[in-house]
């Protein structure tokens, strides 16, 4: 219970820092005033409104996107070092866009995310093919570094294609490490509703999730097929993780970070770690890059950096956690 | 009789990746937007005039030479790390190493510090190693050679990310260029490079050669080491600091370039056709620099008019590799 | 005092605040053929690795001919004694000729080439453990019995005049075992080189060893001749053991019956 409370005032710190710090300070009442007695001629209303709004939702659906994204892979594989980004999900959704973008001239936002969506479910069907999570044989080791190398493969790649194009290095890295800077020119709506389709369908098959976390013959017994719901997960992951990095770009550490607290706030219930792991990886995404745009302002520094920062540290105490024979 | 066989065999083995390592040179200096005959490079190498010789002197001969130093270097480095954990995924570029010394050199540059480049990039990656040591520590159990390497893949996760973090306080030109030079780049090497890393790697060459014949007890394990008259906890670490210090020449002159020191030891050791540490450093060495150099041509030449980094160029031949190694290990159904 | 041998004073060991064993000052006699014996966690692995200096005693002392062998110079060492630990790993794809070079080391200077000499004692170490006619093989294709065999090979290149083995016979069937253990055997008789093993199997370490060292769950039991050790009162103390001793029919010494 008091974690819930946490957890909820976290997160409403988390939007309002959002809304309010950057190179024109907003103070509360500007806040309110912005929405509810909205003054066009206010500069600061203006900034709030086209600026950080969008990069608010954006923040939301990217962070609630990877944090579920996160809770339902880990959950299936069963290996607490299992992230979107980390196994090279995201950079698929990063290289299909760019590659889209060189095969037909430019994009329209549209596009942009149906292409994400593709490039996601590829890197997330060959990372778990090479992984070996399918035939039940992959071990945490194995399937990192298969995400390492496909990672390693998509943003090499990427690279290749946009330096070759002339872009700008903006353009460059943000298909290289994730960031909500221009927040307002993403397919935002769009994008939240392919998330709480994918949400839907990992509450759907929670309970399911949980039954094959078993074991796949006691899961039988109980009345799933673990192929079904196996594919039903992918499903629901290559939509939530999709839309975040339509929205974001490639961010990782997120589905790493979040879900063994969503799994403590929602007590080993997936549906509950589902709703935590929503809150928490979009008050983490708000927060890094509230802290990005504090760092070294009048600059900022991208969220995916920010978010591998204190990632991966994170990730080298998830490693010590693992027992020596859990490693095989 | 089966020895003389096999000795031919190794020969053989010998002579064609001397071959290769030869023909990727000879690529690189007669491939680019201006063709070079062979004919015409050894006209200016005699003569020291016209076309052939400003090829060798300025505009690809220290670029070849560098890249040649470096996969070297690499492929030495990883190999010692193979070899000492038994395991093909053990290198300096999976482990962080290289990542913490490209961050060493990177936090030098936006800091403005005054230390020559390599030495920043041994602190580097000593530092690196020391923290995937004191963090893989388990009280009472034996370090498993897993736990290593996933440990060094998160330092090398938190290296890149400190890198990019310092990369945004610089001013733009800077910044492009530090990006660059992080994804591992050869472009603009002159003479002083090449001086740099053969100077370097031929001192570490050294040192190593004294150290194989420990080499080759540790592969036996601790305790038949020990029986053999190895100092097994000095051996080791001389050879883990070696290693680092190795691959960190190579980070000096090119960057923290991807998967060549994780490829080369495995490639060399298949196409010579050894076992002892002795070939296989040697092996590695050699098929390290083919790598480099190639990919150091493709980058150059596959685009008209564009150069890549290098460090592209390793990553997309690498990364299949690695993916390859792994898929191998589900098909035997062991890693 | 002068010693000959291998000898510990008051030797105590353990790991970090476990003792293991505690002072034991036992003479292991030389040019002999010696078994360790007793229960599983005894500390008789432990023991034989305290010998080869592999771990450091708590207290007391191991001496090499009156030598502290803390105080003797790592490769001189490796000259006088060899050890071959339990269940050894091999590089992969190393051949056995390839492994066997390698219990040369301790005598080559650091950069001296392969000698004559060096090639001559490979070559009869091979012919000793009957593998010379697979020297070229991978260790990986070879049998199970094969492969300690080749590991043997490595340690009599080492032509030490003290070996010692941590149990030689695991994982092998009962033919390879008997074929490893007279092959020490053979090399204590032709070479005088004084062989100490860990073993498992009593009776065969009775058969093949002129002097035995029995560990029980408090520390040493009894050391001396197969027949001094081995009664049915030092069986139930080391093993809690209910077992009848009597003659082998075919080597007279004794044969453990439990009941």
């Amino acid at each position: 219970m008091k974690a819930t409370i946490g957890l909820v005032l976290l997160f409403f710190v988390a939007i309002a820092l959002t809304l309010v710090v950057g190179v024109r300070d907003a103070g509360i009442s500007d806040l309110w005033n912005a929405f509810f007695a909205f003054d066009a001629n206010d500069p600061t209303h203006a900034v709030i409104r086209s600026v950080r709004v969008p990069r608010l939702v954006a923040g939301l659906v990217a962070g609630a996107g990877l944090g579920m994204a996160g809770t339902v892979m880990q959950a299936v594989t069963r290996n607490p070092l299992a992230d979107p980004g980390l196994l090279g999900v995201n950079a698929g959704a990063a290289f299909a866009v760019v590659v889209g973008a060189l095969l037909t001239g430019y994009s329209d936002s549209g596009m942009m995310a149906a292409l994400a969506f593709l490039g996601a479910a590829i890197a997330s069907i060959a990372v778990f093919l090479v992984g070996g999570a399918r035939s039940g044989a992959g071990s945490p080791v194995r399937l990192t570094l298969a995400g390492v190398a496909i990672n390693a493969l998509l943003l090499s790649l990427v690279s290749a294609i946009i330096l070759s194009r002339n872009e700008t290095l903006e353009i460059f890295r943000f298909w290289v490490t994730g960031s909500l800077a221009q927040a307002n020119t993403r397919p935002l709506e769009a994008m939240f509703v392919a998330l709480v389709l994918g949400a839907a369908i990992a509450a759907i098959i929670a309970p399911r999730i949980e039954a094959l976390a078993l074991g796949s013959s006691l899961a039988r017994g109980l009345g799933t097929k673990p192929g079904t719901v196996q594919l039903s997960a992918l499903l629901a992951i290559m939509l939530m993780t999709g839309a975040a990095v339509a929205v974001a770009g490639p961010i990782a550490f997120v589905g790493l970070v979040v879900p063994p607290l969503a799994r403590r706030i929602g007590r080993h219930v997936l549906r509950r770690e589902l709703v935590a792991s929503a809150v928490l990886g979009g008050s983490m995404i708000l927060l890094a890059d509230t802290a990005g745009r504090l760092v070294v302002a009048p600059a900022e520094i991208r969220v995916g950096i920010m978010t591998a920062l204190v990632g991966a540290p994170v990730f080298i105490f998830v490693v010590r956690r693992l027992k020596p024979g859990a490693l095989t | 009789m089966s020895a003389e066989g096999s000795g031919k065999r190794i020969a053989g083995g010998w002579a064609v990746l001397g071959g290769l390592l030869f023909a990727a040179v000879l690529i690189s200096l007669t491939v680019g937007q201006i063709m070079i005959t062979p004919a015409e490079l050894l006209r200016g190498l005699m003569s020291g005039t016209g076309p052939g010789s400003l090829t060798l002197r300025v505009l690809r001969g220290p670029s070849t030479l560098t890249a040649v130093g470096a996969g070297a270097v690499l492929g030495a480095s990883g190999t010692i790390f193979q070899i000492l954990l038994r395991n093909p995924l053990a290198a300096p570029d999976v482990m962080g190493f290289m990542s913490g010394a490209g961050c060493a050199v990177v936090a030098g540059v936006a800091f403005g510090l005054l230390i020559p480049l390599p030495i920043l990039a041994a602190i580097g990656g000593l530092v690196a190693a020391l923290l995937v040591a004191g963090l893989s520590f388990h009280r009472g159990a034996r370090q498993s050679p897993l736990t290593l390497i996933l440990v060094g893949i998160g330092i090398g996760f938190f290296a890149s990310a400190v890198s990019s973090f310092l990369v945004i306080r610089m001013p733009p030109q800077e910044a492009a260029d530090a990006q660059r030079w992080l994804t591992g780049s050869l472009t603009a090497r002159n003479w002083g490079h090449v001086l740099q890393v053969f100077g370097l790697g031929a001192l570490l060459s050294i040192i190593l050669a004294l150290q194989v014949r420990a080499m080759a007890l540790l592969e036996l394990g601790d305790e038949l080491a020990a029986g053999l008259g190895a100092r097994v906890g000095r051996a080791r670490y001389g050879l883990i600091c070696t290693g680092v210090l190795l691959a960190t020449v190579g980070v000096a002159v090119a960057g923290p370039v991807p998967f060549v020191a994780m490829m080369a030891g495995p490639l060399g050791m298949r196409i010579a056709g050894v076992r002892h540490p002795a070939s296989r450093l040697t092996a590695a060495a050699i098929a390290g620099a083919t790598i480099m150099v190639l990919a150091e041509v493709i980058s150059r030449s596959a685009i008209p008019g564009l150069q890549l980094p290098v460090g592209v160029m390793t990553g997309i031949m690498g990364a299949p590799y690695l993916l390859w190694l792994l898929w191998k290990e589900v098909e035997a159904g062991e890693v | 005092m002068s010693q000959t041998g291998l000898t510990t004073t008051s030797l105590t060991l353990g790991y970090r605040e476990r003792t293991v064993l505690r002072d034991l000052s036992i003479a292991v006699p030389d040019q002999r053929v010696t078994s360790i014996l007793g229960p599983n966690g005894c500390g008789k692995s432990t023991f034989l690795k305290a010998l080869a200096r592999l771990i450091a005693p708590a207290s007391g002392q191991v001496l090499l001919s009156g030598d502290d062998i803390g105080k003797i110079d790592t490769r001189a060492l490796a000259r006088r004694l060899s050890i071959l630990p339990q269940s050894p790993k091999a590089p992969d794809g190393i051949t056995v000729s390839d492994l066997v070079r390698r219990g040369r080391t301790p005598w080559r200077g650091l950069l001296a080439p392969w000698s004559e000499e060096d090639a001559r004692i490979c070559r009869q170490a091979l012919e000793q453990v009957d593998l010379s006619d697979l020297a070229d093989r991978p260790i990986d294709e070879l049998s199970g019995g094969q492969r300690q065999r080749a590991w043997i090979a490595l340690v009599l290149a080492q032509n030490t005049p003290y070996l010692l083995l941590d149990e030689p016979t695991t994982w092998l069937d009962l033919a390879h075992q008997l074929e490893v253990l007279s092959l020490l055997q053979k090399r204590n008789r032709d070479h005088g080189t004084t062989v100490v093993t860990v073993l498992h199997d009593l009776n065969l370490a009775v058969r093949f060893s002129d002097h035995l060292i029995l560990f029980g769950g408090k520390g040493l039991v009894a050391e001396g001749a197969p027949e001094v050790v081995i009664t049915p009162e030092n069986l139930q103390a080391a093993f809690g053991l209910k077992a009848l001793v009597m003659p082998d029919p075919l080597t007279g010494r004794p044969m453990i019956v439990p009941h």
